[in-house]
């Protein structure tokens, strides 16, 4: 007993670890500035190199006790502090950290800065100070440039190059090159997949087989799958009854062995045995006087329910 | 005094009402009208009627009451977040599934596609909606009406487009509160007298280890295709599987009874306090209808020429009665009483009840698939 217990406990709190280091997976290092001139401010109307996180998940993050760093071997260079409400990030989206070596300055100002003369390694790593959960590395970059993933949250698969999912950005005015500290980094008027939707399938014809191929397939897979356990069930029905009766499967020719009951079957032995018997059910003829006991409760006194009339003197 | 009184009069409803505040009451009256006195959907319709006469009554939103059912923090809204959530359909779909009994569509799983084909009717009305100008996501939520399933088109909509939320859900109920007088033309119009006749096969006993078997498998495999389905398809296996287990009976009874009343009664009234006058009569509102109409049609139809076509590859002795192929849409079990009574109508001995139960809670399942997919595509 106390075996299986100390087994549970271990699995749970395996569980609880595992879940927790999968929710911060979702924090991603989405936009960084190494020189920053002339772009976003801090709350002291500061410029300064800035770091955006992005919450990838579907459910708010609170980031407090991960570490921050630019140096890989000093993985716990900035804990973000506990006991601040804006480190609970929000779904899907964004925090800005100032680079500017100034913890006293509040929560998102870092002990490090960058070095715009060489590219910068920063990371992300979890409470434990081990675990990496994000990191990046910023190639060399000129002042008011940004270094940005092309879609918020957005990185390589395995075998990919991470760079290809980057961009350089001056902050022209063109597509894509916009800089956004703070927010997302492609800006969506519409959901493009609506707009896909109705570029593509105008009529909605590809919709229609797509869905409906799909409606269909999900019910033919349920419907073969019952029909498989049906004739198991079947078979197997069939294999008892004939046990039952003493007769030996194998023996048997398929044509020979008896078929499944159905219900009506069942029915017209029951009403047949019935009538055979002559058990006539006599329950509904006979007349059941109880006497009729009620309980006391004040709720149902009259002493208590009733107004009392005055006394007349 | 006079300037009070006159401040109490800017208050009232009579200060605020428009002639779409009246008509929109008018259409409330009608509902509980049709519930009390036709029987029509008596569970839905004065829910939601009595809901419009609510969410009609003309204020003044400048006062700040914080009374309008749009209006952050106020009674209505809390309760309004069921709908606009999504959160109230699953727990219907719960009620649904421990209420519903799988044992016609186990006993005869080739029913299913009867199910399937009815879903035709969503993508005929989508193809439409978009020919109209809808946008993808609202032709979708519109099309859903075609399921026949009130739940399912609140949920969906309230993804795909909030904002027609209100429209989609009264045209959804209304449509299914027809169900009788929409269906039974259509049936007689797409059969001839020899196919009403057909008597089918009675159904095998189903064993009860099928009966715990059919939820969880219902759900790998449905869920498994279409995962954006899981918030209604699980619900729904759950609750078959609490009402089959044989071990969990309170639950199911408190599932099928005391949960799905409480939630009928707040989403019922909520849809209804949810079509104010302003937002509710539009162009778009007259179009909705149209095309829920349409979709009615098109499941309805579709379904019973999908036996026809089934039967011509059906061995003599196991041909499929047509007439329970309108209960392809999920109307349950209203669309299987109405096989059941046009199948007694043209032949007395001919009880198509079970039989059509089998397409009809296969409708469910494939709305929900169907709405899954529409949520994946459009979401």
């Amino acid at each position: 007993m106390k075996r299986k217990l100390l087994l549970l406990f271990a699995l749970t709190a395996l569980g609880c670890a595992t879940l927790s280091a999968q929710a911060r997976k979702g924090l991603k290092i989405n936009e960084v500035m190494v020189v920053n001139d002339s772009n976003a401010v801090d709350e002291y109307g500061r410029h300064a190199a800035w770091i955006e996180l992005f919450n990838s998940n579907y459910a708010a993050m609170e980031i407090s006790s991960v570490f921050l760093t630019n140096d890989t071997t000093c993985k716990t260079l900035y804990p973000v502090p506990l006991g601040d409400v804006k480190t609970k990030i929000p779904k899907r989206q964004h925090v800005v950290f100032w680079a500017d070596n100034r913890p006293t300055d509040g929560t998102f100002h870092t002990t490090f800065t960058l070095d715009p003369s060489k590219p910068n390694t920063i990371a992300i790593y979890d409470a434990d100070g081990k675990t990496l959960i994000d990191c990046v590395t910023v190639p060399v970059m000129k002042p008011g440039q940004s270094y940005a993933r092309k879609v918020d949250g957005v990185g390589a698969k395995e075998g990919e190059a991470e760079e290809d999912y980057w961009s350089v950005r001056d902050g022209s005015e063109s597509e894509g090159d916009y800089i956004t500290p703070g927010s997302a980094n492609k800006i969506k008027g519409t959901n493009p997949k609506i707009d896909e939707f109705k570029e593509k399938d105008e009529n909605g014809f590809a919709m229609t087989i797509t869905a409906m191929g799909i409606v269909f397939s999900a019910l033919i897979l349920l419907s073969i799958c019952f029909y498989i356990i049906s004739r198991f069930n079947a078979s197997r029905s069939k294999r008892k009854k004939m046990e039952a009766q003493g007769i030996d499967h194998a023996q048997l020719h398929p044509d020979e062995q008896p078929e499944g009951d159905s219900g009506e079957e069942i029915a017209a032995i029951v009403m047949a045995l019935h009538d055979h018997l002559d058990a006539h059910d006599r329950e509904s003829s006979v007349l059941t006087i109880n006497k009729v006991r009620k309980a006391y409760s004040p709720w149902s006194s009259h002493i208590y329910t009733l107004r009392q009339m005055p006394n007349r003197r | 005094m006079a300037g009070n009184i006159g401040q109490f009069w800017e208050l009232t409803g009579f200060a605020n009402a428009t002639w779409q505040h009246l008509v929109m009451l008018a259409v409330g009256l009608f509902f509980i009208w049709l519930a009390i006195k036709k029987d029509f959907e008596p569970m839905l319709l004065v829910p939601i009627g009595f809901g419009m006469l609510i969410g009609n009554i003309p204020f003044n939103p400048d006062a700040g009451l914080e009374i309008g059912i749009y209006e952050e923090g106020s009674v209505l809204n809390i309760l309004y977040n069921g709908v606009s959530a999504g959160w109230y359909p699953p727990l219907i779909f719960l009620g649904i599934g421990a209420m519903t009994d799988f044992t016609a569509l186990i006993a005869n799983p080739k029913l299913m596609l009867v199910g399937a084909s009815a879903q035709f009717g969503i993508f005929g009305a989508y193809m439409v909606a978009l020919l109209l100008g809808f946008m993808p996501d609202q032709a979708g939520s519109i099309a859903i009406i075609g399921g026949a399933d009130g739940p399912t088109a609140i949920f969906l909509s309230s993804k795909l487009a909030p904002n027609l939320m209100g429209a989609i859900a009264v045209s959804a109920y209304s449509y299914m509160a027809l169900v009788p007088v929409i269906q039974p033309p259509i049936m007689r119009l797409l059969t001839t007298k020899n196919e009403r006749v057909i008597k089918m096969k009675p159904a095998r006993a189903v064993a009860q280890s099928e009966k715990i078997i059919f939820p969880i498998v219902g759900l790998l495999l449905t869920c498994f295709v279409v995962p954006s389905g899981i918030p209604l398809l699980g619900m729904l296996f759950f609750g078959n599987l609490l009402r089959e287990c044989g071990v969990t009976t309170r639950l199911a009874k408190t599932a099928s009874n005391a949960l799905t009343d409480v939630v009928t009664i707040l989403l019922g009234m909520t849809v209804g306090a949810s079509t104010q006058a302003s937002t509710f009569l539009t162009k778009e509102t007259i179009f909705i209808f149209a095309l829920g109409f349409m979709a009615f049609i098109i499941a309805s139809a579709s379904g019973v020429i999908f036996v026809k076509f089934f039967n011509l590859f059906l061995p003599k002795n196991k041909k499929i009665n047509p007439l329970i192929g309108n209960a392809g849409v999920s109307a349950v079990p209203m669309s299987s009483r109405i096989s059941n009574n046009l199948g007694l109508e043209y032949d007395p001995s001919n009880y198509l009840l079970m039989h059509a139960m089998g397409p009809n809670v296969a409708g469910v399942i494939g709305s929900a698939v169907a709405a899954g997919v529409l949520l994946g595509f459009l979401a």
